[in-house]
């Protein structure tokens, strides 16, 4: 059987384990943009165009990077605690591929969460932005980099410190990282390591493609981006293809 | 030979030796049981046959390939069934069985033809469109056998198949085993459920500690306790179980529940000790039947734990029952 054939069954084989997942999913994610496009203004005694314009664009940066790197590892460990994950890998199909579907299965899922958090930032601060078709890449590579370092966790640790550890990212990415607010608020050594992780790159190619007037676009954070992604994707592969 | 394993060993990084030495081969149209206790180390050796996890030393063939060097063949040449049962939530068993059965590449109207003939054979028609997510722990167990069976390999490895199902489709089930081997695959059944694998295995080995202690066809295995006889006792609820006589050569078992084995040449004086205690309402219930696989079994592995179903209690069984009860009526 060709390798498009046994994608296409596992596409389906994930899409239909995961359909119950979805509303779910769509609902988290509108509590995240909800949460930091309805409820971070209050921290704010008033709105600047700016500050607006981070939160509208940084909505859907979080929600992204949250659902993947807390929903990705939790569900790869329940894979590994239930089974599933090692039944898996015993089916004649190069490994490989069930990470491409499952990738691919996530992708599907969180689109929509994204559009309602992009949706919601334009209404509630009456913007009109003038979003560039480079939104379709920023999106996918910020998504597939989220999950892929939410798979490649998940693949390395233990179940339990999988999820702690997913947790800790998230205080991490809601609290720490230039997302909602501009990075030379930071101090200069968290501006450092911000250079080289993926999260400030996933702001920037999100804020520089939905607001191309505004925010700059800078190549190097795709690249950035591509370089975290391949990386995690490869950690995830080599767990998946080891012999205990 | 089909499946050859010779001196697997097999270390866990913590220092538990779950594989100590193993040898054993599997032919094509046979069903061999690999019996032991929870912890023997069947599981382990399962997941190396099928390349999840590698051998410390030793080696393991399928069709005289070294699938230690090539994992990739061990997983076209087997189907599992593993011991944790497949959660399926979001599919129905139609859809779980169909697609794993194109997944092992086989082609979609046979694929679709073998998963509705299982389906009728095990009784679990009804349930072929419902969502796995309502399905209840025997009938997924029935629908993780109908996937390693679907298009399987040239070795099925079913790892407690029979495990959450009820005594009917048990039956059906083992026909189906039967029907595997019988269609030429080499199938290699794991289970403690000694009473069961009697009736279904054409040869066993047992695992204990990692080693196989004996292997054999059943009634080769039974020659050790030819002269022996299985006296199984129920105390009443609150009773002491009195001393034993002399000719109780052995017993295990625990609370209510004894397995005593006696020799033959004492069945008469068992009988009438036991048909005493019987009416002094020391026992509830005895009964005197041959020694069956799980006496060898018990007897090479020595220890009540090991009994069928985990928990420390024979398992119920009508068929010995019946096997006793004309042994009784002679």
């Amino acid at each position: 059987m060709s390798a498009l054939h046994s994608y296409l069954l596992l596409i389906r084989w994930n899409a239909l384990r995961m359909k119950g997942f979805l509303p779910l999913a769509i609902v988290v994610q509108a509590l995240f943009a909800f949460g930091i496009v309805v409820g971070y203004p209050l921290l704010f005694p008033e709105l600047d165009p700016r500050t607006v314009l981070f939160l509208a664009t940084g909505a859907p940066a979080i929600t992204l990077i949250t659902m993947g790197l807390v929903a990705t590892p939790q569900m790869v460990a329940q894979a590994r605690t239930e089974g599933s994950y090692e039944y898996m890998r015993s089916l004649p199909v190069p490994r490989i591929l069930h990470l491409l579907a499952d990738l691919t299965v996530w992708l599907v899922i969180v689109l929509p969460g994204v559009a309602f958090a992009i949706l919601l930032g334009t209404w509630r601060f009456s913007l009109d932005l003038q979003v560039s078709p480079l939104i379709i890449p920023a999106l996918a590579l910020t998504t597939l980099t989220a999950a892929s370092i939410g798979y490649a966790i998940a693949s390395v640790l233990p179940p339990m410190a999988a999820n702690m550890m997913s947790q800790v990212l998230v205080v991490f990415v809601l609290m720490f990282s230039p997302l909602n607010f501009p990075p030379d608020r930071l101090p200069g050594w968290l501006t450092g390591i911000h250079a080289v992780l993926p999260v400030q790159a996933m702001g920037e190619v999100l804020r520089g493609t939905l607001a191309p007037a505004s925010f700059p676009l800078p190549a190097g954070a795709f690249l950035l981006l591509g370089a975290w992604a391949l990386g995690s994707f490869g950690v995830a592969w080599r767990v998946m293809e080891r012999r205990g | 030979m089909l499946l050859e394993i010779d001196g697997l060993v097999k270390t866990y990084r913590k220092g538990a030796r779950a594989n100590d030495g193993i040898s054993l081969a599997v032919a094509a149209g046979e069903v061999y049981g690999l019996l032991g206790h929870n912890g023997a180390g069947k599981t382990t050796m399962v997941n190396q046959v099928v390349g999840l996890l590698r051998p410390d030393s030793g080696t393991i063939t399928i069709d005289g390939r070294d699938v230690i060097a090539d994992p990739g063949f061990a997983r076209r040449a087997c189907s599992i069934q593993p011991q944790a049962t497949l959660p399926i939530n979001g599919l129905t068993p139609a859809q779980a069985v169909e697609m794993i059965g194109r997944l092992r590449g086989g082609r979609a109207d046979d694929v679709r033809r073998r998963r509705d003939g299982l389906f009728e054979a095990l009784d679990i028609g009804e349930w072929a469109g419902t969502d796995g997510a309502r399905l209840s722990g025997g009938v997924r167990r029935l629908v993780g056998f109908a996937m390693a069976a679907v298009a399987p390999g040239r070795l099925v490895i079913l790892d407690e198949p029979t495990n959450d199902v009820d005594p009917v489709r048990r039956r059906l089930l083992w026909a189906q085993v039967r029907a595997l081997g019988d269609e030429g695959a080499a199938v290699l059944l794991v289970t403690h459920n000694v009473v069961e694998a009697e009736r279904a295995v054409d040869r066993l080995a047992i695992l204990d500690h990692g080693r196989v202690i004996a292997t054999g066809t059943p009634a080769q295995l039974k020659e050790r306790v030819a002269d022996d006889l299985r006296l199984e006792l129920v105390l009443e609820p609150g009773a002491a179980l009195p001393e034993l006589p002399p000719f109780v050569l052995r017993d295990v078992g625990s609370g209510q529940r004894h397995l005593a084995t006696v020799a033959a040449s004492a069945a008469a004086a068992a009988v009438g000790w036991a048909a005493a205690a019987k009416l002094d309402g020391t026992f509830e219930e005895y009964r005197l039947g041959p020694a069956t696989l799980e006496d060898v079994y018990l007897e090479l592995v020595g220890r009540p734990d090991a009994l069928s179903n985990g928990n420390g209690v024979p398992a119920p069984d009508p068929a010995t029952s019946l096997e006793d009860a004309r042994v009784r009526a002679a």
